[in-house]
């Protein structure tokens, strides 16, 4: 479970409306209306992306008057589907998906499989991304895709369609490379 | 052997607070010199507090054989710099590198247009505070831009398929880059590749930073920079590196090159003779309290001129190749294989006090391995405030102030070995008892290094270890 205890504010004084803000929140809570960010409060995780892009510093965190519960039990879920899914992403189900949150793989995978059909929506479900909202991303994507789920790129620059992993590289690619352990690291994966 | 410890001062940032008492002040707290423990290591040019001349003249002398025809008059450069540069003893060096580059090429090629770019990791704000504290607006006459992760990305086509770059970074017909030899993330970069590193780090959208971190095993994930920097659009951009080369001891020289390879190979045996030392000899720590006292997130603050990640994972030799670490990518590869957990962290590491440092990485590891003591409420806060460590205030405990918290942790931890973690180069911040056992143990580290380590780890690379100057 993962409780977000702050929520962001804007400052209308300050505010420009600019959009950086839009375009960076990982669960798109921001929209620019009438050249003012609006937040959302419930759905934003309070991660640093609009605070610290602001140009004015018109956005700053506030603690919520009771934190914002997230989470899956993935035990909800069938196991042989998660399993299934994560073998597909080439994913341990007790990885961490995201470190900030201590939330595991096999909670995203569960979010998936609830439903979850955008990289905001595997957030706003488990509470990821409410950290350094990077890397958990990568790892929602590769499940979403490894669900069947055609990702489709949003609008601006919130996030690019681009999964590339070890599995993904050709054969010239191994054999030009051969310092690299391209064929070799596989293994360390197969391990699991 | 033994001096007064000179920790490297602390830049205000809005991800910590202002500096307090400092590990330094305590009493039976040494600086232990380096260059006395390993005397066959490069001596430094430049520590901090030194006259920064030394960098100009030795980046003009690193300059002088380096190819800038492709810069033309009117052409536009972006000098590419990266947030850890300016971590390093204060940032006067790189800040010197940098400003001496941008005079030497606008003398050599009449460019005028050339411009500054400052990535980071995840303090998003800290570009601008660099900017800010280091009067570079000014300096690059208002041409000084933050180049964040998360801002507009541009496509770059590699052999394996698209990935980003950050579009500020490559937002110039030229790019020059601007870096440093300090080791960082071993477990990360194994010396493969590590002059090319920033391409697919700080130079990169963090999609594709996330696929080199996480999609990559824990060798293979230094393909992804060599595929950017091979790419045709970064080779059509690229000009030369030039790097601040570093040792423990403190800034060796700078190296340039049009040859990204020859930087390289020169760091690599650079590092294997220095940061190989360094390494080994916190391998030789049986039990210790750490202190974090500097700028910078804990797992890159700077004792005895390395990063405290090579102290939590001395006890594994990272420069072997055929050492699976096991601390990439958040777990990814630990065992037992049912049961990935944190990063490891090195047993010997009895408690943690943390008296100064900044916000910016995901660490609870530090916190779930190690006993940890926060220094005061304002470090408190900072901590219970944290968005990427969300329950690491759940496994610590917080003293009063600095004296309370050695105190305690010596109770806790049953020993007398402190080192600290205050920025310091050319010398080790520790306790007595700890650099004494240092002096002891540095010979046997020595010859282990260059008769049994250096040899194995030149051969995995592919070099002979009798063409290379042990």
């Amino acid at each position: 479970m993962v409780y977000i205890k702050y929520l962001v504010r804007v400052d209308a004084e300050k505010c420009k409306g600019c959009g950086k803000c839009a375009n960076v929140c990982p669960t798109e809570a921001i929209q620019v209306q009438e050249k003012m960010a609006k937040v959302e409060d419930e759905k934003c995780l309070a991660c640093q992306n609009c605070t610290g892009v602001c140009p004015e510093d018109a956005i700053t965190k506030i603690l919520r008057v009771k934190p914002l519960k997230l989470g899956v039990n993935y035990e909800e879920v069938d196991q042989a589907g998660i399993e299934d899914l994560c073998r597909k992403a080439h994913l341990h189900p007790k990885q961490w998906l995201c470190l900030c949150t201590a939330t595991r793989v096999r909670d995203g995978a569960a979010a998936v499989l609830k439903g979850a059909k955008t990289p905001e929506e595997i957030a706003l479900m488990t509470g990821i991304r409410s950290g350094c909202a990077a890397y958990c991303l990568m790892l929602s994507m590769r499940l979403l895709e490894a669900h069947g789920v055609e990702l489709k790129q949003p609008k601006g620059y919130r996030w690019y369609k681009t999964t590339h992993t070890l599995w993904d590289v050709p054969r010239k690619l191994i054999e030009k490379y051969p310092g690299y352990f391209l064929e070799e690291d596989k293994d360390v994966f197969r391990k699991f | 052997m033994l001096q007064k410890a000179a920790p490297s001062v602390i830049r205000d940032s809005v991800y910590g607070p202002s500096a307090g008492k400092r590990v330094a002040d305590l009493p039976g707290i040494v600086g232990l010199n380096l260059e006395s423990l390993f005397p066959d290591v490069p001596k430094a040019i430049y520590v901090e507090g030194d006259d920064v001349s030394v960098i100009r003249k030795a980046t003009e002398n690193a300059l002088k054989n380096t190819n800038m025809d492709k810069i033309k008059p009117n052409s536009t450069v972006n000098i590419l710099t990266s947030q850890y540069g300016f971590m390093i003893m204060g940032g006067y060096a790189y800040t010197e590198m940098i400003k001496t580059i941008k005079e030497v090429v606008e003398a050599r090629t009449g460019c005028s247009k050339i411009r500054l770019r400052v990535a980071t990791g995840f303090r998003i704000k800290e570009p601008a505070e660099i900017i800010k504290h280091y009067g570079l607006k000014e300096y690059f006459k208002g041409q000084a831009s933050p180049a964040l992760f998360l801002e507009k990305g541009v496509p770059i086509e590699t052999e394996l398929g698209t990935m980003y770059g950050i579009a500020k970074i490559y937002d110039a017909d030229f790019i020059i880059h601007a870096h440093h030899g300090e080791l960082r993330e071993l477990d990360m970069h194994r010396m493969m590749s590590r002059a090319i590193k920033p391409f697919s780090m700080s130079y990169a959208r963090m999609e594709t930073r996330s696929i080199h971190h996480m999609n990559f095993g824990p060798r293979s994930s230094n393909i992804i920079p060599r595929l950017i920097f091979e790419s045709p659009f970064v080779q059509s951009k690229f000009t030369f590196g030039c790097f601040l080369e570093t040792s423990p001891q403190g800034i060796i020289g700078v190296d340039a090159d049009n040859d990204m390879d020859a930087i390289d190979r020169r760091l690599m045996l650079l590092a294997f003779k220095s940061y190989g030392k360094i390494r080994e000899l916190y391998n030789e720590i049986r039990e210790c309290i750490a202190v974090m006292d500097g700028t910078g997130e804990p797992r890159y603050m700077i004792g005895g001129g390395t990063t405290f990640g090579n102290l939590t994972e001395a006890e594994l030799d990272l420069f072997d190749l055929e050492k699976i670490p096991v601390s990439l990518g958040y777990g990814l590869y630990e065992y037992p294989p049912d049961q990935p957990k944190l990063k490891s962290v090195n047993p010997c590491i009895k408690a943690l006090v943390m008296n100064h440092f900044w916000l910016g990485v995901p660490q609870l590891e530090l916190a779930a391995h190690i006993p940890t003591i926060l220094v005061g409420r304002k470090i408190q806060d900072l901590v219970t405030s944290d968005c990427m460590n969300h329950k690491f205030i759940d496994y610590v405990v917080t003293a009063e102030n600095l004296v309370t918290a050695m105190a305690f942790a010596k109770r806790l931890a049953k020993t007398e070995n402190v080192i600290a973690f205050d920025g310091a180069f050319g010398a080790i911040t520790c306790s007595q008892p700890l650099a004494e056992y240092f002096i002891e143990r540095a010979p046997a580290v020595n010859e282990r290094v260059n008769n049994v380590l250096m040899p194995k780890w030149l051969k995995q690379r592919g070099i002979d270890p009798a063409t290379v100057n042990a």
